[in-house]
């Protein structure tokens, strides 16, 4: 018998998220993720001035907001034909190694830990209700007491996040042409010196860590795999001199490595709340209009495909296609991928800071074009993200943002589940009533939603997915 | 002086009056002790950077918060429960004592069924429902944002979901620390007020006049070249940032003297224009955020 399990709220992820997953004999067989982020910022960002969506965009999440600020700038970039300079491209990247290493500590301890390990129950906020805790009592109240001291290594790359770029959430450093302010000789060596404290944490705590969490839950490695189609649009990549230090685009789909190709992403709007002339279209080619009388519809998102397939973007895709760590596609790979990411990151921005000349100033008097069109793609916490515009007199005119929650969460299309939907299937359910598995394995995506929107329409609850 | 002293019968009385209140007033702050009371922290439509910012604080920090400061009962990002205990774990305080932080604006389209936060007993909770429901039985309300405080970037032009602050789905005081996001100081310093002492001293848009009375351009460390009329030309100068559209001038917080994260920095000191991120209006009523000479011919 089919019993549906209706996980609401999806709590330790940024944002909401609704979770249905239908279970037969105690193993997930079909599942729907329903992580609604519509606020409408493409929508809002029409009309205003293009240098605005650098902050503008920011808002659209609070735990990564950098990562936004990294598009804009790139698509602006690319619109008004700026080149950044070398100095420019690794003060940006800096910031940038900031705010991967906030995310994928808190994401490690705050979001990840406590579906695993018992903490202190005297704290309102940390009752749990499931039971399958299994590390030995000692190793249990070592990585609790993780728990506690990441707080202050999380913080403290926000802190040096701020150093450069003024203030975090929502910093002000990032701009076309690299940053705002000039990384002064104090400046650098504050950053080193707290880049130094984080890089031990990650060595001697969070690594051993999760290593102790993978030994207790070795099933984990067989479940949540899903499709293992790969892809990234690379980050700290391609430097003029120094190469590249993480990776390259590239994408991995039916068993074969390629470069990345951007003319490959569509996005589908088979079950998505849209109307055109067809299902199918490229980032800038269209802006739908807005339709919930679609019968198969049950979602705001347009799923976004690489050559018509559903993709896992993020740590381990990275990893894996980079060579770093190719142990195999599971809820706990993707958990130790983030890991051994957060050391690999200190460890690139360590030597951009060790090639950065003090003092520079990178920035210069720009105008906005009456009309241009341009792309930014990255790679960032949580995986591949775009922004897509347009300028049409010297305003926005059009603007698109397909965020890596968007490939990971995706609603499905062409008759195949999006990517998290299909890594659900085959989920053992022990308890029906606390069902910790579901959530462990939505969680080693690292969800980043920031509002779930369900809407009911003549009395039906039609459940919606929205990605900004 | 003596004249006064001896003609007036009150004198040495108004002397001593003065010297009681003081008394008073001493004997109540050193008695005030600092009673850990429930706290609820909602998100609703918004970004979730408040409470990330949160998190970035210090001296209180988190941990101080949730170990001596408060019995933090609820948060999203952070409650180990998921589902409905997690839930019912929001809605255990109704009928106690409680403190409600709310981040984020509240959906009102569609009688609020565009903001979902959970289900109870299978049905779904809207943002305004627990807003509402939570935010008229608090002790203290305080709204964590400029989301919260007016709606901020989830209400920007054409405002597609329909949001609006916090104050106008309730019929109550509500404390407003506008800022995206607000700086944990301003929430952790209302709230240790609250905690010891009672609601702190509000200004006529209810926020706490300990960090938004004075304009950011009062206490600019630019602000001497502003008075000489050098102004920069673009982000990166080092002088008054004016004509490049900052909003320091209509902007009332303490970022100039208190700085952000750990107190390492803020926007003008990154050689940026303050956007007015903690101004009400923002971000419509802020924009452009960056120009370049603002006093320059308009485009036509």
């Amino acid at each position: 018998m089919t019993k549906r399990i209706v996980i609401n709220p999806v709590t330790r992820i940024s944002g909401f998220m609704e979770i249905q997953a239908d279970v037969e004999n105690n193993r997930v067989v079909d599942a729907r993720t329903e992580g609604l982020l519509f606020r409408g910022f493409e929508k809002m960002l029409s009309g205003r001035t293009p240098f605005d969506a650098v902050y503008f965009t920011q808002r659209i999440c609070g735990i990564c907001s950098t990562a936004h600020s990294i598009a804009s700038t790139l698509a602006l970039e690319d619109a008004m034909g700026i080149i950044p300079s070398e100095q420019g491209r690794y003060l940006r990247d800096i910031i940038h190694g900031c705010e991967f290493l906030q995310n994928h500590i808190r994401h490690f301890y705050q979001y990840t830990i406590p579906d695993f390990v018992k903490l202190p129950e005297n704290y309102p906020l940390f009752k749990a209700e499931h039971s399958d805790f299994r590390l030995p009592q000692e190793k249990n109240d070592r990585l609790a007491k993780d728990y506690m001291d990441s707080l202050d290594i999380s913080r403290s790359a926000h802190e040096m996040l701020a150093v450069l770029g003024g203030k975090a959430p929502h910093n002000h450093g990032v701009f076309i042409g690299g940053i705002t302010t000039q990384a002064t000789t104090d400046k650098i060596i504050k950053i080193k010196s707290i880049l130094r404290t984080i890089y031990n944490f990650i060595c001697e705590r969070m690594i051993p860590d999760v290593y102790t969490i993978a030994d207790y839950y070795k099933d984990y490695f067989k479940i949540g795999g899903g499709y293992g189609n790969l892809l990234s649009y690379g980050c700290f990549n391609s430097y003029k001199t120094l190469g590249t230090l993480y990776i390259n685009p590239l994408v991995h789909t039916v068993g074969i490595t390629c470069p990345f190709n951007p003319d490959n992403i569509t996005e589908e709007i088979e079950y998505s709340w849209y109307k055109d002339i067809q299902d199918s279209s490229k980032p800038l080619e269209t802006d739908p209009d807005a339709d919930m009388s679609k019968a198969l519809a049950y979602s705001w998102v347009k799923a976004p495909r690489y050559k018509g397939l559903p993709c896992e973007t993020g740590p381990l895709a990275r990893q894996w296609l980079s060579g770093e760590y190719r142990n195999g596609i599971s809820v706990m790979d993707r958990t130790i991928a983030r890991v051994l990411e957060a050391k690999k990151i200190a460890a690139v921005m360590n030597t951009l800071l060790e090639n950065l000349i003090p003092g520079i100033s990178v920035q210069m008097e720009y105008d906005t074009p009456e009309t241009a069109a341009g792309k930014g793609l990255v790679d960032t916490t949580r995986g591949a993200l775009g922004h897509w515009l347009r300028i049409k007199n010297h305003v926005i005119s059009f603007y698109q943002i397909i965020t890596p929650s968007g490939w990971n969460l995706s609603t499905r299309s062409n008759n195949m589940r999006g990517t998290a939907e299909q890594a659900l299937i085959d989920t053992p359910v022990k308890d029906m009533e606390n069902p910790v598995e579901i959530g462990r394995t939505i969680r080693s995506f690292d969800p980043c939603i920031s509002c779930a929107t369900h809407v009911y329409t003549g009395g039906k609850l039609i459940n919606t997915l929205q990605v900004v | 002086m003596n004249d006064t002293s001896s003609t007036c019968p009150e004198y040495n009385n108004r002397l001593k009056m003065a010297a009681n209140l003081v008394d008073k007033v001493r004997t109540k702050y050193r008695n005030a002790a600092l009673r850990k009371r429930c706290l609820i922290w909602l998100e609703l439509t918004g970004c979730s950077g408040n409470i990330i910012s949160l998190l970035d604080g210090s001296n209180p920090d988190f941990k101080y918060l949730i170990s001596h400061m408060t019995y933090f009962i609820y948060n999203n990002s952070l409650s180990v429960s998921e589902g409905e205990n997690a839930m019912k774990q929001l809605f255990s305080v109704l009928g106690s004592d409680y403190i409600l932080a709310v981040e984020g604006a509240v959906a009102t389209r569609n009688n609020g069924l565009y903001n979902i936060i959970g289900r109870m007993n299978g049905k779904p909770v809207t943002a305004l429902e627990a807003v509402k429901k939570l935010g008229e039985k608090a002790a203290h309300v305080i709204a964590v944002g400029a989301c919260a405080t007016h709606g901020g970037v989830s209400a920007a032009k054409p405002n597609p979901a329909g949001c609006v602050s916090v104050q106008s789905v309730l019929n109550r005081k509500v404390i407003k620390l506008p800022g995206c996001p607000c700086h944990p100081d301003w929430f952790m310093g209302t709230l240790a007020h609250i905690l010891l002492y009672g609601e702190p001293a509000l200004d006529s848009s209810d926020r706490p006049l300990l960090f938004y009375s004075t304009l950011i351009h009062d206490r600019c460390p630019r602000r001497s070249y502003f008075d000489m009329g050098i102004f920069a030309k673009k982000p990166g100068d080092k002088t008054c940032m004016f004509k490049l559209g900052c909003r320091g001038p209509v902007t009332r917080t303490d970022c100039p003297t208190r700085q952000w994260n750990k107190y390492v920095n803020w926007p003008i000191e990154d050689d940026t224009p303050c956007i007015g991120c903690a101004q009400f209006g923002f971000p419509d009523a802020m924009e452009p955020f960056i120009s370049y000479n603002i006093t320059r011919e308009v485009r036509k």
